[in-house]
This record gives C-alpha cells, sequence and structure tokens, in this order.
C-alpha cells in the first residue's frame, strides 16, 4: 500500500537576481512511498530534495501535480498530525530547554500535556540527551542539536517521519546511532522519508530510492536492483599475443589496459569461467583476478555525470 | 489546543526578550510610586491647594490622576512592548524554525491570528496589572470608586492591537523587526500626531485644497491611536465623546492588514 503518491509534480520559483528565467525545482516528479518502508531521495546540492519535502508538508507551495498522503488529498492540515519533520538546518527557538521543545512541538502537533511528558522522557532517552533536557539549547553542539530535533520529528509517535539530511553534523558514531533509530522505527511499521547527499548513508538504510537531479527523476528502485549492474574485473595475465587479444575483444568484449591486464564486465560467473577457460586453453598465465563491486557511488556518479 | 499553544509560546517569547521585564519593573515603579504619594500627608495638602476640598476636588484631582496615567501607559506599551512583540513575527520567520511551524497541523491564518492574540493578550494583562493596581490604590485612598478609568484597559489594548496588526504585516514581508519598529514609531510618533492636529497646525499654512484633501485622505486610511487616546480621556472626564469615526476607521484599518499579512503568509515559499 502507498504512503505517499505524487503525480507529475513541479515546481517553479521565482528567479532571484533579475534574469527573467524560473528556476524548475522539480520537474514531473511522479513517485511512490510504500507504507513501512525506508524510502530515500539521493541527489546532488540544489537538486530539489528540500523542495520536494517541503512540498509534501505544505510548507512551499507547488506549480502543478497531484498528491496524495495516507490516501488523501493534501488540501487541509489534519494529516499533519500523523507526521513527523526534522527540517535541514532546523533552528529551535534558542532560549528553550531541551525539554521545552518537546514539549512546544508536541502539543503543536495536537498532543496532551500528558502524552508529551511521557514520549518526552522515552525519546530523550532514546537519543541519550537526557542529562541535557533541562539545558537551554543555544549551549547544545550540532550534534546534540541534531539529536534533540530527531526526538522532537518523533515526538507524536508519527506514521510517517521525513528526514532531510538527519546524519548533517553528526559523528560516526551518532551516525550509527540514528540509523538504529531509525530501523528500530521501520521493525514499528512506521515510514520513513530521507533527503541525503550522502549515498553511503542511503545505501545502508534505505530500501528503496529515487535519484533526483536538477529537478528530474533520474532512476528509482530498490537499492540492490540499482547497484545490480555488472561487476567488473580486472584481469591481469602473462603478456597477450596479437590474435588472442582481437579474439578477446571480440569474443568477450573486454577492454584492453595494457599488454597483461584487461577489463572484463559481467553479471554471470559462468562467463567468467568460460573467459578463464579460455586463457588457460591458450596458454595464458593468470596472475590474478580483481573484483569491483558497483557501489550506489558509482552508479550515482555515472548517472549525474552523464547528465551534466 | 495547538491554536493556544501557539499563544501561550508568545508569552514565553516575550520573557525571555528581556525589553518586555522592562515593561514590568516600570510599572511595578510606578504603583510603588503611587503607593508612596497616596500615603504621604502632602497628597491631601494638594488638595487643599488647589482651593477644592471637598468630595468634589477629591474627585478632580483623582482624574487629573488618571488621565496622566493613561498617556503614561499609552508611552509605555508603545515603547516596551511594541520594541518587544516587533521580533514576534521575524523570529518566527527565521528558515529552519517556520518549515516545522507550517508542518503542524495548523492554518497559516491560524498562525497570524495566535501571533496577534497573544501580543494582544500579552498587553492586556500587562494593562490589568498597571491600570488595576493604580486604580485600586487611587479608589482605596480617595474612597471615589471610578470605574470608568478601568475603560482604558480596553482603549489602550485596542490602540495595541491597531498598530501590531502594522508590525504583522511589515514583518511578514521584510522579516525585518527593525524596519517594523522604526515603522510604526514613525507613525505613532510623528504621522498620527500631525495629522491629528492637522486642521490646527498644515491648514492654516496650506490652503490648497488638493494639498488639504490629500492629508485627509492619509488621516482618515490610517489608524488614529491618538485620536483613541482623546476618546479614552473624554470618557474618563465624562465630556461628550464628539465620534468615535477614530475607534471604527481604526479597527477597520486593522483587519484590512491582518487580512493582508495572512493573505501574502498564504502564498509564500518557505
Ligand atoms: N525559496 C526559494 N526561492 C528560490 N529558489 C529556491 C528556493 N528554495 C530552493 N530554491 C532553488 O531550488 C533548487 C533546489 O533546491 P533544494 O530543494 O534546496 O535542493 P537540495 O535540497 O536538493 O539541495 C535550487 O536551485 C535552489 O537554489
Ligand atoms: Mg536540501
Amino acid at each position: 500500500m502507498s504512503i505517499i503518491t505524487t503525480k507529475n509534480l513541479s515546481k517553479e520559483y521565482p528567479s532571484k537576481s533579475f534574469s527573467k528565467e524560473k528556476i524548475l525545482a522539480l520537474n514531473n516528479f511522479s513517485f511512490e512511498v510504500e507504507s513501512g518502508e525506508i524510502f530515500g531521495i539521493l541527489g546532488p546540492n540544489g537538486a530539489g530534495k528540500t523542495t520536494l519535502i517541503k512540498i509534501l508538508l505544505g510548507i512551499t507551495n507547488r506549480t502543478k501535480g497531484e498528491i496524495t498522503i495516507f490516501d488523501k488529498e493534501i488540501n487541509e492540515n489534519s494529516y499533519k498530525k500523523k507526521l513527523g519533520y526534522l527540517p535541514e538546518n532546523h533552528k529551535f527557538p534558542n532560549y528553550l530547554t531541551g525539554e521545552e521543545v518537546m514539549k512546544f512541538y508536541g502539543k503543536m502537533s495536537g498532543m496532551s500535556g500528558k502524552d508529551v511528558k511521557k514520549r518526552t522522557d522515552e525519546l530523550l532517552k532514546i537519543v541519550d540527551m537526557e542529562k541535557w533536557r533541562k539545558t537551554k539549547i543555544k549551549k547544545y553542539s550540532k550534534g546534540m542539536l541534531q539529536r534533540l530535533g530527531l526526538a522532537q520529528a518523533m515526538i507524536n509517535d508519527p506514521e510517517l517521519i521525513f528526514l532531510d539530511e538527519p546524519t548533517d553534523g553528526v559523528d560516526p558514531i551518532g551516525r550509527k546511532e540514528i540509523r538504529d533509530i531509525l530501523e528500530e522505527m521501520k521493525e514499528r511499521g512506521k515510514t520513513i522519508f530521507l533527503n541525503s547527499h550522502l549515498l553511503s548513508e542511503v545505501e545502508l538504510i534505505c530500501d528503496r530510492v529515487a535519484i533526483l537531479n536538477k529537478g528530474s527523476l533520474v532512476k528509482s528502485g530498490r537499492v540492490d536492483e540499482i547497484t545490480l549492474v555488472p561487476d567488473n574485473y580486472v584481469i591481469h595475465c602473462s603478456d597477450l599475443e596479437e590474435n588472442i587479444m582481437n579474439r578477446l575483444l571480440t569474443g568477450f568484449k573486454v577492454t584492453i589496459l595494457g599488454s597483461n591486464e584487461f577489463h572484463f564486465k559481467t553479471q554471470s560467473y559462468e562467463d567468467l569461467n568460460k573467459l578463464i577457460d579460455f586463457l588457460r586453453q591458450n596458454g595464458i598465465l593468470i596472475r590474478g583476478v580483481q573484483r569491483e563491486k558497483n557501489t550506489l557511488e558509482n552508479m550515482f556518479i555515472n548517472l549525474i555525470g552523464s547528465q551534466n | 489546543m495547538i491554536f493556544l499553544t501557539l499563544v501561550l509560546s508568545t508569552f514565553r517569547e516575550a520573557v525571555a526578550k528581556k525589553i518586555f521585564l522592562g515593561f514590568f519593573a516600570i510599572s511595578t515603579l510606578i504603583i510603588l510610586i503611587f503607593l508612596f504619594l497616596i500615603n504621604v500627608d502632602s497628597v491631601e495638602g494638594m488638595v487643599d491647594m488647589m482651593g477644592a476640598s471637598g468630595e468634589e476636588g477629591i474627585r478632580n484631582l483623582v482624574i487629573g490622576f488618571e488621565v496622566g496615567m493613561i498617556n503614561i501607559s499609552y508611552l509605555l506599551i508603545i515603547t516596551f512592548c511594541l520594541i518587544s512583540v516587533a521580533s514576534f513575527i521575524p523570529s518566527m520567520l527565521e528558515k529552519g524554525n517556520i518549515d516545522l511551524l507550517l508542518s503542524k497541523p495548523i492554518s497559516r491564518t491560524n498562525i497570524i491570528l495566535a501571533k496577534f492574540t497573544g501580543g494582544v493578550l500579552l498587553v492586556f494583562m500587562s494593562l490589568v496589572y498597571l491600570i488595576g493596581f493604580v486604580w485600586i490604590i487611587l479608589s482605596s485612598k480617595s474612597g471615589f470608586w471610578h470605574f470608568p478609568f478601568l475603560l482604558t484597559i480596553f482603549w489602550l489594548t485596542l490602540s495595541f492591537a491597531i498598530i501590531y496588526s502594522l508590525i504583522i504585516l511589515i514583518g511578514v514581508i521584510s522579516q525585518s523587526t527593525i524596519l517594523s519598529i522604526l515603522v510604526s514609531f514613525f507613525l505613532v510618533f510623528i504621522v498620527c500626531p500631525v495629522l491629528y492636529v492637522r486642521e490646527e497646525t498644515i491648514f492654516t499654512l496650506v490652503d490648497n485644497n488638493i494639498v488639504q484633501f490629500i492629508i485627509n485622505f492619509f488621516y482618515y486610511i490610517l489608524p488614529k491611536p491618538t485620536d483613541i487616546n482623546k476618546i479614552t480621556t473624554e470618557i474618563i472626564t465624562g465630556e461628550q465623546v464628539k465620534t468615535y469615526m477614530p475607534v471604527f476607521s481604526s479597527v477597520l484599518f486593522m483587519l484590512a492588514v491582518l487580512s493582508a499579512s495572512v493573505f501574502y503568509f498564504k502564498k509564500k515559499d518557505y
């Protein structure tokens, strides 16, 4: 069941400078997020990731397109009761203490005072901010603010949570902790929508991703599917003669790197073994076979690179 | 409930901004001065000196104090409270703060109205404190319980609300506290008083009909806190109020400006 559906979503910002050209931050973007999954939007800075979240939350008005969240067109504000949101570079009123921040945003989500208090105690423990709860947040470090921000986004036990660059400014240990918290939310059936320009993050945690570049959808799918492109092998061997090289080029479509080194791309181990058989039959000595796994990062660089 | 949370958050914000506490400090000082004066014999001497002893004399003296209080309170509200609320909207609109607020289940119209209500309620309570205490002190000492003075709380709150609506509009459009303060001070301390006495001053110098028409035009469309103060004084001294036009036109101004703020706020992307 899909929890978010958009159809042909577009957003034009008025131009910033005097030039007439408008900024097309989102261009006919259509996608779906399934209930209970961790969905990631991936893209370089300025791709339109933040704009997308803000439109879904009604912070920014869309230029055109349809949006359904929890099976309803988003016309009124009631759907926001079951949402959580951690903005990019969030800024809470700095005269509040950690505890007061939780209280304010909890009540703003329509929770009762009693529920807010109970959730605050639980969540501050989870994000390890208990001992700072009475401290004014102007004394917090970036990492602490991010933890508090995450706790705030979970205050109303949301069905759907939006996180814009959640691990920004957080150290590696903190990142791991944040991932664990998100995994735990997923186990409880919640849906997580996150934006990131950090591929390794997304790869580690997301079930599905959409790659966004210059406002357009480049590719989307399961992380393992997207990264399932032919693996690359580098083969080192004894010197290759001219006729062997030609047969490698025509028969196996290899890329020659040198007289005793070449690239072979394949998805099946069968093909790899056929190549090895061929080399051995022709008396070539194999010195090494190296596998270069295709990561989301490689994929991403290739995709984005080919667009620019 | 959500609306109320936002209203109450403005109180929290006002307390965090020290300037509002200045209002309380000065109010308390004024109350203490009244307490002190009233317990000094010289006041009785003053009444005698004014040659209007007896009930009539006390009445006049009390009313005299009250009229003085209208002007003092007005000045305090405009300086301390206006400066303190002028940052409400700009700080709410800061990036990273407004995003989160708009993701909550409350409409943009209600956000503006909550901020407006919060500021107005804050000033109302401040005036209840200041005017209320002064009234109790004056009345209990003089034995003359002059209820119309309490209406000052209402009229001054209204004047504040009218100017505050303009502060909200400027805040929503410019996101600048300084600009909000400058424009409202210019209006309150220069434009309104001058327009109030336009007939006795400008019109005696310029008798060009077109210029007079333009000046009158501005007088009628702009808010008129100076006139409202005058009406308050008339009510307290028991004079006949000539016209309530300044009140109605100022309230219209307030409604128009608030609507404009909501309209602009709704259209804007954050
Ligand atoms: N309020 C705005 N006004 C005008 N242009 C904007 C505004 N917000 C974002 N943009 C532009 O829209 C594009 C997408 O921005 P954004 O959604 O923030 O990207 P990302 O989050 O992927 O880094 C950028 O070109 C940015 O300059
Ligand atoms: Mg962004």
